[in-house]
């Protein structure tokens, strides 16, 4: 048990989904050719001025809104100076006064218990351009710059690795599911910095802080978190001190390490960007941004619930947007939702993992995907003969039950035919009946399993087992 | 009040905008940049007025643009007016800190 108190803060950069970029009318794009999706604005030409993109309010309307924070309604943005190729301006436009959101919160579920992770603001910023070093050159690729970003930071109120993996989790869920960024972590679309720092009493002034920056995907936030927490321990027990710091966390040695000692923030000289006038968030901007937000991930969770999907499944299912959009478009439909969820992560996914698809691709409409869930849930067809015709199913446009009698797998539902089985069954296995006669239960499940292999599983399961008990007890 | 900076504090301003400063420079600088700071500390002094009008000098409010895609520049333009480039890549001379990535 450690003898400190972590505190950690988290900031998050997210790349907004917008068509072009934030103070131009470029693509918004990535993977693209370097230097293809530029102008001169984004180049920092003298001369040039910006001009604002609608959307990314918008986006950054809605966020601030799923992420339970005040909007503001008047608002600036501030130039940051710094000097370094990745922002030919020498300065990027950020909003360091006037951020569009505050005083938000994402509650995470930890040990069973509900924390509240509070945002203490959200600002709207242009990304830089991306620079790739190469021995005694860097390279630059400015179809990243002028990117629209919205930077989200949490209040010094994480106290642990898991509490910051977990609110991270949640952050990515909101904002995925409100297509509000792609939160592609290994392509740069979202982007993690976690400020640690230890004391060892709650009582105690915030120890020295230390940033660990850019860290490639939630999993390492939490390692180098903790990584982190034990170097600065061993510091402090072995009485050495230490100056704020930016360190990056090193994928291959599994530690972090120094960058740079940290500046101070006047050093950045912000003052008011003069090329861009106030701008004012009006209440129909907000209330039409409101419109177009989705059910939430934990709503969905509770109605998938309420449903009678178990808990497990329903949280497996928003792991998966398109599997809970797709079963949202029927949540009105009177189906048995607890075999349309075992359906879509079962067989379904599995279908579309192996062909690489996805599920407005293959045949498989709401309208049949009910048909199916029905068939299963009258027992007409058991989910060891829909392995059989799950590519018919996925492929073809017949009706499911044309399906099923054409590949011969209806299950058994005749009652004489069943029982007729049945009775061969008993007679061909006396010793079992016997056992069975003397309460050994263990006989029953034998003789069903008789059943099944004469029958190749065509058999209703559960038809057959209330004749075998009628039978054996005749 | 003191009528000069610290050699630190002129070093350091020096430092952010990257230039190289002679002994000469420095003594100058010392004098010249804190008559500049006392000048504009004047503002302060002045009564009433709104913290807005350093923001903008007017009330005109931003007009927002569409989300619509218009011409870019072709990545060949755009590397020809750099003096160096590799591919399709601007090149600068190495960095050896990480810099300040937003």
């Amino acid at each position: 048990m450690s003898n400190y108190i972590p505190t950690i803060g988290v900031e998050v950069h997210v790349e907004l989904k917008t068509k072009t970029k934030i103070f131009s009318p470029s693509i918004n794009g990535y993977g693209q050719m370097a230097n293809s999706l530029t102008n001169v604005v984004d180049l920092g030409y003298p001369g040039t001025l910006p001009t604002l993109n609608k959307e990314v309010f918008n986006l950054a309307i809605k966020a601030a809104t799923v992420l339970n924070c005040k909007i503001r309604r008047e608002m600036h943005f501030d130039r940051k100076n710094y000097f370094y190729p990745d922002n030919p301006k020498n300065y990027q436009i950020t909003q360091a006064r006037t951020p569009i959101g505050y005083d938000g919160y994402v509650e995470i579920e930890v040990d069973g218990k509900t924390k509240k992770i509070e945002i203490e603001e959200m600002h709207i910023e242009e990304d830089t351009c991306k620079s790739t070093h190469r021995g005694t050159k860097t390279l630059l690729d400015f179809n990243r710059a002028g990117v629209p970003l919205i930077e989200i930071v949490t209040k010094p109120c994480i106290s642990s690795s898991t509490e910051a993996k977990l609110y991270l989790e949640k952050l990515k869920e909101l904002l995925y599911y409100c297509d509000i960024s792609d939160c592609k972590m290994e392509e740069g679309s979202m982007r993690a910095d976690a400020n640690v720092s230890i004391r060892k009493s709650e009582k105690d002034p915030f120890g020295t802080k230390v940033e660990i920056k850019n860290i490639g995907s939630i999993s390492n936030v939490g390692v180098s978190i903790e990584k982190e927490i034990s170097r600065q321990e061993k510091l402090l027990e072995n009485g050495e001190a230490f100056k704020e710091q930016t360190r990056r966390y090193d994928d291959k040695l599994g530690d972090t390490v120094l960058m740079r000692v940290k500046e101070t923030g006047n050093d950045y000289r912000y003052f008011p960007e003069p090329d861009i006038p106030f701008i004012y968030i009006t209440d129909e901007m907000i209330e039409n941004v409101k419109s177009t937000i989705p059910m939430l991930p934990n709503e969905r969770v509770k109605k998938y619930i309420e449903k009678g999907i178990p808990k497990v499944n329903a949280e497996k299912l928003i792991q998966n947007r398109m599997l809970s959009d797709y079963l949202n478009s029927i949540l009105d439909s009177n189906i048995n939702f607890k075999i349309a969820a075992n359906l879509l992560l079962g067989d379904i996914s599995a279908y579309l993992n192996k062909e690489e698809t996805v599920l407005n691709k293959t045949t498989l409409t709401t309208e049949r995907f009910i048909d199916l869930v029905n068939l299963m849930d009258n027992e007409t067809l058991t989910s060891k003969n829909l392995k059989d015709i799950l590519n018919k199913v996925m492929e073809s446009n017949d009706s499911i039950e044309n399906i099923i009698k054409e590949s011969g797998v209806q299950n058994i539902t005749d009652d004489s035919a069943i029982k007729e089985t049945v009775k061969k069954i008993i007679n061909e296995n006396p010793k079992s009946v016997q056992d069975y006669k003397e309460g050994h239960d263990r006989a029953v499940k034998f003789l069903m399993g008789q059943i099944m292999k004469e029958t190749k599983g065509s058999v209703n399961p559960k038809m057959a087992m209330d004749i075998l008990i009628q039978e054996l007890n005749i | 009040m003191n009528d000069k900076l610290s050699r630190e504090e002129v070093l350091h301003v020096a430092e952010l905008a990257k230039i190289k400063v002679t002994e000469e420079e420095i003594e100058k600088f010392q004098v010249e940049l804190k008559k500049i700071l006392n000048d504009v500390e004047k503002i302060n002094d002045v009564k009433g007025y709104d913290d807005d009008i350093l923001i903008a000098p007017w009330s005109r409010k931003t007009t927002l643009r569409e989300d619509k895609e218009e011409e870019m520049l072709q990545p060949k333009v755009v590397i020809e007016t750099a003096p160096r480039h590799s591919g399709n890549y601007i090149e600068v001379p190495v960095v050896i800190s990480e810099g300040v990535s937003a």
